[in-house]
């Protein structure tokens, strides 16, 4: 190496770094090798360190008077153990020593900062997950309600159409309103029917039906008597709940309406013994 | 601050006596650089009782672990102020440290410590005091924060807002100052 490259070696500064410690370790062996190598490295070396000694004595501080006495003692006790020898001084206080002699050299800085992260992360994954599923159960609740507020949206607008169906019955001045009064059997029977001969259409009014309750084995069965001959118009429940009404079969003519309980489905021919209303058009 | 058995011997002297596990060693080494190690020590480590502690377990681990010193690799203090350094540095950052909660903001150890204690003077190194005091104060600052309080340069560079290279250059200038100074 040229001497002119050594000088900018030196002017680099690593030789202060090295003697300030503040120095990696491959460049600590890198400019221990130099210094072997060339002695004006080495006495460049040797300058700062000198300086930087007398600085640090510029800067002591005397610790107290009876530190002395304990590092020494711990550490001539160790000198005993290392050479086996009994010359250890006595001091006043050497039990203690004795205690002080193991020195527990502290642990390398510990990083905690990837266990503090992953605590951190771990905590928020719970914290995520719970608000996930509260979310969720959130959004499945909100779906229900909407499905909920649909269906009754739906069964309001079937209403409304059964009676704007009502209605046009109502309006339809070709129906008649027909009452068909309940027999000696069931006195107390009423069903209100509109019949429209123009149209051939027979509507009972499935609303204000006043019938005792049919089980499941019977219905109730709409007969048009024509010149004396019933005419099948259909079977109906009596449920109670229903709210519309129900067009039946159609007709053209009647004389008079009649409803009779049959076995489920319906019977050809009406048992008469089971009227249970009638009414003359 | 004299003490009547106090010991001194030349460096080679010592590192002999320290190599052959004699007792006197042991006395001159403390003697001859257990307040130099403090100064920087204490300055890393406010707390009184933590820095005597860091101060003993540096001086066991340069007595367990002199067989790794030699003189090729340059001066016995330079090699021992690294310990002592690391040591401190290491304490401030444990947990057992931190967990005390006696650590003051470290920028302000140097001045902190300056205020708090007197430090030594030396008689060989009277007058050189006001030397020192033509250190500019921007030079000792880095110095100051590099070799007492453990700093790497770049972490200097940071902690004053100053660009590495200026930082390089003050610390070069400044120890070429001490070294005009002490010379």
């Amino acid at each position: 190496m040229k001497v002119e490259d050594l000088k900018a070696y030196i002017e680099t500064g690593i030789l202060e770094l090295y003697v300030l410690g503040d120095i990696t370790p491959d460049e600590k062996l890198q400019v221990e090798a130099m210094a072997l190598k060339h002695p004006e490295v080495k006495a460049e070396l040797d300058a700062i360190e000198l300086s930087m000694e007398l600085y640090a004595k510029e800067n002591a501080v005397e610790p107290s008077e009876k530190l002395r006495g304990r590092i020494l003692g711990s550490l001539l006790i160790n000198l005993g153990d290392d050479n086996n020898l009994t010359a250890a001084p006595k001091h006043e206080e050497s039990t203690e020593y004795e205690e002080d002699n193991i020195v527990t050299l502290p642990a390398r800085k510990e990083n905690n900062f990837y266990k503090y992260a992953f605590a951190a992360s771990f905590t928020l994954l719970i914290a995520s997950s719970i608000a996930l599923v509260n979310v969720y159960g959130n959004l499945k609740e909100s779906k229900d309600q909407l499905i909920a507020i649909t269906l009754d949206r739906q069964k309001i607008a079937n209403n409304v159409n059964l009676m704007d169906k009502e209605l046009i019955v109502l309006r339809d001045t070709s129906y008649k309103i027909i009452h068909l009064k309940g027999t000696a059997k069931t006195p107390a029977s009423v069903i209100t029917l509109a019949f429209s001969p123009a149209k051939k259409k027979v509507v009972l009014d499935m609303a204000n039906m006043q019938m005792p309750k049919n089980d499941e084995a019977h219905q109730y069965q709409l007969w048009a008597l024509v010149g004396g001959k019933p005419v099948d118009l259909g079977v109906f429940d009596a449920k109670g709940d229903t709210a519309n009404i129900k067009e039946m079969k159609s007709i053209a003519s009647a004389d008079a309406f009649a409803v009779t309980l049959e076995p489920r489905g319906g019977s050809v021919n009406p048992t008469l013994d089971q009227m249970m209303v009638i009414g003359k058009f | 601050m004299s003490k009547k058995h106090k010991i001194s011997l030349s460096e080679d002297e010592l590192v002999l006596a320290l190599r052959n596990h004699e007792k006197i060693a042991v006395e001159a080494l403390y003697d001859m650089y257990s307040s130099s190690l403090y100064g920087v020590i204490s300055r890393i480590v406010t707390d009184t009782a933590i820095a005597e502690d860091v101060l003993q377990e540096t001086f066991v681990k340069i007595w367990h672990s002199f067989s790794s010193y030699s003189t090729e690799k340059g001066r016995l203090f330079t090699w021992m102020v690294n310990i002592a350094r690391n040591l401190a540095i290491d304490k401030i950052r444990s947990k057992d440290f931190k967990n005390q909660n006696k650590n003051q903001e470290i920028e302000n150890n140097v001045t902190f410590i300056d205020e708090q204690r007197n430090t030594v003077y030396k008689p060989e190194l009277m007058g050189v005091k006001d030397l020192v005091q033509t250190l500019k104060p921007e030079q000792k600052s880095i110095i100051d924060l590099v070799y007492f309080k453990g700093y790497t340069h770049v972490e200097a560079a940071d902690e004053l807002g100053i660009p590495l290279g200026t930082i390089k250059t003050r610390l070069r200038m400044g120890i070429q100052q001490l070294r005009k100074h002490f010379n």
